[in-house]
Order: structure tokens, then C-alpha cells, then sequence
């Protein structure tokens, strides 16, 4: 099953200079069932990114556990793909190189693996791009190539972390128009980090509020797809729930 | 209407060069030294010096041609580059190792790192007298004043480039699947090559004056020999030609292997300005 479960999960950071111990995250449960978009929205500081990065496993928990594809987590691994605010892409390697390196290192040959890397490349409209270094592309278009890397890896978990926090507006509405689009396509599991609570009720299926390290509410979102920001913009139910969620968050 | 406004003739003259030096590059790297030339012409036919204390570029020419038929500059040329290449080569993979260590290993950071800074100061000659004692007048006093020289460079320069890698990038890698050593042929060497580089560039500077220095008081052969001992036979002629050569030694080399391998990394990257 390719899901995550989280279960009551919690991190205590150590302050070394002021010698004492922070609260980040405090008995957080979560199911995000297999081909479910859901997103975490919470005012910045409640924890979000401290719990993405113990199921990524980049930080070990301090309590409870997280299950990913019936395994328990005990560090990072290629069963979960994460698209960084950063994007991170290597800037040595061209925009093909990085979305074919996790197959490189499944060790799939040259040939199999461009080939891999084209198709997801297409898939995001980037097959232009394939021969030109990151330092060449625009903010939009690395935070593309970002989410088409961990894609290309077949992840049964996808994981991110406000991916599109740092491009304009124009190009952020167009990157969760796509993101949408390829998440019907592709039916990834997808859980979804970010503060800004209309990018969340637009991408999700549910949206989690995350209030000082605790989960204080799930909303369904039943709004129908395909989404488009045209559509969405005098949508009375988008506006309701978007209120809704909006009201949680300032109250967290 | 528009009315041909005429070019000054020196500006056409300006247009001309530039577009001659971007089909050949290598007329810009010589032009520049035409005017100093002639300037050290002018200085020498004045006649303000005796000449054999000042000679001109003629002087130095004719030496040229002489010391290459006797064979004897071809050969104490190719000491020094052997000399410099092996030591820099033995250097070179040192300190990528050791700054590879310390660049990933904290407790190794926090245990070399003030070693390193503290051996880096004290400059390759410093070292020559206990050396002589120790080895005496010879090839290991030298070849091990080059591989210090480079040495340090690359492994201060080698940790930098290690550390200032993003932590994300560490991240991407492992979350794609990567095992700690592909990481280390993926991302740490990469990520740290365009300051590597810049060490290297740095080391062999550094080396190539460090070698001459250390041919003038130790050396039997070599470039700096050749000089230092042009100046036991009173022979300005071979000294001006031994400091001529060293200038364009470096520049070939700089030209010929530094660049490029910069162009072709670090810079079409965009991790260094161009
Ligand atoms: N490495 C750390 N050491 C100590 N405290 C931390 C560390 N990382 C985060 N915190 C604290 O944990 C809380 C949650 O941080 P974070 O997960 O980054 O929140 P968010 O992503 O929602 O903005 C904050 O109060 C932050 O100051
Ligand atoms: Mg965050």
C-alpha cells in the first residue's frame, strides 16, 4: 500500500545555548491513504517542517512513528520523494541528469533512464529544457524540474515542503494549476506542506491545521476537478472553505 | 532621415582589433606586452645604463636562442615543470583527501582544522633550513617544499568547497536513493570542485615560486638554478630570461589548463562569476 501513517508523533529539540528543551511537535496522527492529496497548513513556527522532515527521515522522532508502503520509517530512502522550498537540484547536472539520477542510483542504465526522464520531463511540459543546467532556468521552471525529479522516482510518498513559497504569483497560481493536473494523472500520494491555507484548499483533498505542534482540525475538501484558478475565483464553496480554514489558522 | 554620421578613424581603428582578437584570441594576450617592450627598448638604446647591467629584449633574445641550441634551458626547463608537476600532483590528491575528511567529519574539523591554519603560515621557505639539515641539498628538500606548498591551499580550499554545499542538496541525494558513497562522487566532489580548483590554482602559484626560491639555494638544475647562477658569472642577460620565462610558464599555464577546466565547470554551472 502505498500510504503514509503517521502515529502519534512528537520531536523535543535540545537548545544547547539556552540549555533547554523545545516542544516543535506534540502527538500528531495522520493517514494519508494511497492516491490522497492532502495538505498541512499552519501559521509558521507550529511544526510543519520538523514533521515533514522526521517522515522524509531527515531528523530522527522523538516519539511515535511513521509508516510509509507498511514499513516503518528509520531514516531517508527513495519510497519517499520530497520537492524542497529550495528546489535543490544539482547545479553540475543538466535538467535531464537530475530528474534521471534516482533511477541512476536504482541502477537502471543510461538509455532507460533518459528515457524515464523525458517521459516525466513531457509530462511537465519541460522537454525543451532537458540539456540546460538549472543555473539557466527561471524560479518557476527549477521548482518544476524539482517536483518532476521526485516524480521520476516513483515515490510511494510524495513530500512538500512549500514548494512554490518563492516564485511570483502569477507563476505560483500556473505551478499549482500543473501540479493538479499531474496529480489526476498520476494518482501520486501526496502530502503537502504550506502556510498559505487558498493554495491548500485548491490542491487538496484534505486539509490538516496544524496549531503549535498539535493537529487541531481536518476540513474535507469535496471541491470538484478539474481545478482552475479561473473557475475557483467565484466558487462559493471554495470561498466557504477557504474562510473555514483561514479562521482555524488565525485562531491556532 | 537619417544622416551616416562619420566614425572617427580611431574608433574604427579600436572596432577593428576587437573583432581581429575574437577570431584570434591569442593576438589580445600579446599586444598588451608590445608597448612595455618597446618601452625597454627605448630605455636600453638611450644608453642610461651600461649595458651589460641593463640588457635590452634583442640581448635576451639571442640568449634565448643560444642556451636552447646548447640544450641546456630545454633541459633545466623540463626539471622545473617535472619538478612542479609531480610535486604538485602528489599535493593535489593529498589535499583532496584531507580536506575531504575535514570538510565532512566535524570531530576532523574540530581537531585539524587550527593544525592546518597554523602549518599554513609557516611559508614554504621557512622551512628550507630545517630541510637542509635534515635532507640536505637535494631532490627531497625540494619536492617536499612543493607538495607543502600546494598541499595546504587545496585542503583549506577543498573543506570550504565541502562545507558550503547546501544541506539540501545532501538531502535530495539520499531521498532519491543515493548510498553514502555514490553522495560522495554525486554531490561532495562536484559541489566542492570549482573551490578545489581555485585551490589548485592557488597551490600551484603559490608552488611555482616556492620551487624557483628553493632551485636558487638548494638546486642543482632548474629554471632557478639557471638564474642563480647567471648571477655567480655577472650574466644579467640569462637572469632578465629566467624571469621572462617564469611569467610565461605561468601564463601558458593558466591559459591553457586553468581556464578551460573553470569554463567548463563552476562557471557554466553558475556557481562562480564568470
Ligand atoms: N534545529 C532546531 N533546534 C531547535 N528548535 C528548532 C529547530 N528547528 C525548528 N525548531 C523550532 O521548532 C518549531 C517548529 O519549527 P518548524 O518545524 O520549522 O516550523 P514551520 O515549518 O511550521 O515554520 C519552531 O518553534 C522552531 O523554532
Ligand atoms: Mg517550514
Amino acid at each position: 500500500m502505498k500510504s503514509l501513517t503517521i502515529n502519534h508523533l512528537s520531536k523535543t529539540y535540545f537548545d544547547p545555548y539556552a540549555a533547554k528543551h523545545v516542544t516543535a511537535v506534540q502527538d500528531v496522527s495522520l493517514d494519508v491513504p494511497e492516491g490522497e492529496f492532502v495538505a498541512i497548513v499552519g501559521p509558521s513556527g507550529c511544526g510543519k517542517t520538523t514533521i515533514l522532515n522526521m517522515i522524509a527521515g531527515f531528523l530522527p522522532a522523538s516519539g511515535g512513528d511513521i509508516i510509509v508502503d507498511s514499513r516503518k520509517v528509520s531514516g531517508p530512502g527513495p519510497d519517499r520523494g520530497v520537492v524542497f522550498q529550495s528546489h535543490a537540484l544539482f547545479p553540475w547536472k543538466t535538467v535531464l541528469e537530475n530528474v534521471a539520477f534516482g533511477p541512476k542510483m536504482r541502477g537502471v542504465g543510461l538509455k532507460e533512464r533518459e528515457e524515464i526522464a523525458r517521459d516525466y520531463l513531457a509530462l511537465a511540459g519541460l522537454s525543451h529544457a532537458a540539456e540546460r543546467y538549472p543555473n539557466e532556468l527561471s524560479g518557476g521552471m527549477q521548482q518544476r524540474v524539482g517536483v518532476v525529479r521526485a516524480l521520476a522516482n516513483e515515490p510511494a510518498v510524495l513530500l512538500m515542503d512549500e514548494p512554490f513559497a518563492s516564485v511570483d504569483a502569477q507563476t505560483r497560481m500556473t505551478l499549482q494549476e500543473e501540479l493538479t493536473r499531474i496529480w489526476q494523472a498520476r494518482r501520486p500520494t501526496i502530502l503537502f506542506i504550506t502556510h498559505d491555507v487558498p493554495e491548500a484548499v485548491f490542491l487538496a483533498n484534505r486539509v490538516v491545521v496544524l496549531s503549535k505542534g498539535r493537529v487541531l482540525e481536518e476540513v474535507e475538501i469535496d471541491l470538484p476537478r478539474p481545478r482552475s484558478w479561473d473557475a475557483m475565483m467565484d466558487d462559493e464553496r471554495f470561498k466557504t472553505l477557504s474562510a473555514r480554514v483561514l479562521q482555524l489558522v488565525r485562531a491556532a | 532621415m537619417s544622416e551616416a554620421v562619420a566614425v572617427n578613424p580611431a574608433l574604427r581603428l579600436w572596432s577593428g582589433y576587437l573583432r581581429l582578437v575574437a577570431r584570434h584570441p591569442v593576438i589580445g594576450s600579446v599586444v598588451p606586452f608590445l608597448p612595455l617592450i618597446a618601452l625597454w627598448a627605448i630605455v636600453v638604446e638611450a644608453g642610461v645604463f651600461p649595458r651589460a647591467f641593463f640588457p635590452g629584449p634583442v640581448d635576451v633574445f639571442h640568449s634565448f636562442v643560444d642556451l636552447t641550441r646548447k640544450g641546456i634551458l630545454p633541459a633545466y626547463l623540463a626539471d622545473s615543470i617535472v619538478r612542479l608537476a609531480v610535486g604538485a600532483a602528489a599535493g593535489m590528491v593529498a589535499g583532496i583527501l584531507l580536506g575531504l575528511l575535514v570538510g565532512l567529519n566535524e570531530r576532523a574539523h574540530r581537531a585539524l582544522w587550527p593544525v592546518l591554519l597554523f602549518f599554513q603560515a609557516i611559508g614554504d621557505i621557512a622551512w628550507l633550513p630545517l630541510l637542509i639539515i635534515w635532507f640536505g641539498f637535494g631532490l627531497e628538500t625540494m619536492t617536499f617544499v612543493i607538495v607543502y606548498t600546494v598541499l595546504f591551499p587545496v585542503v583549506l580550499n577543498t573543506v570550504l568547497g565541502v562545507r558550503s554545499i547546501p544541506l539540501d542538496l545532501h538531502r535530495a541525494a539520499q531521498s532519491l536513493g543515493a548510498p553514502r558513497w555514490r553522495i560522495l562522487t554525486e554531490v561532495v566532489l562536484p559541489g566542492a570542485l570549482p573551490n578545489i580548483i581555485t585551490g589548485l590554482r592557488n597551490g600551484l602559484g603559490y608552488g611555482w615560486r616556492a620551487l624557483i626560491a628553493a632551485e636558487m639555494i638548494v638546486g642543482t638544475s632548474g629554471v632557478g638554478f639557471m638564474m642563480f647562477d647567471a648571477r655567480r658569472a655577472g650574466s644579467v642577460v640569462e637572469i632578465l630570461l629566467g624571469m621572462i620565462i617564469l611569467g610565461l610558464l605561468w601564463y601558458a599555464v593558466d591559459a591553457l589548463i586553468l581556464a578551460p577546466i573553470e569554463r567548463a565547470t563552476g562557471q557554466r554551472w553558475g556557481m562562480v562569476a564568470r
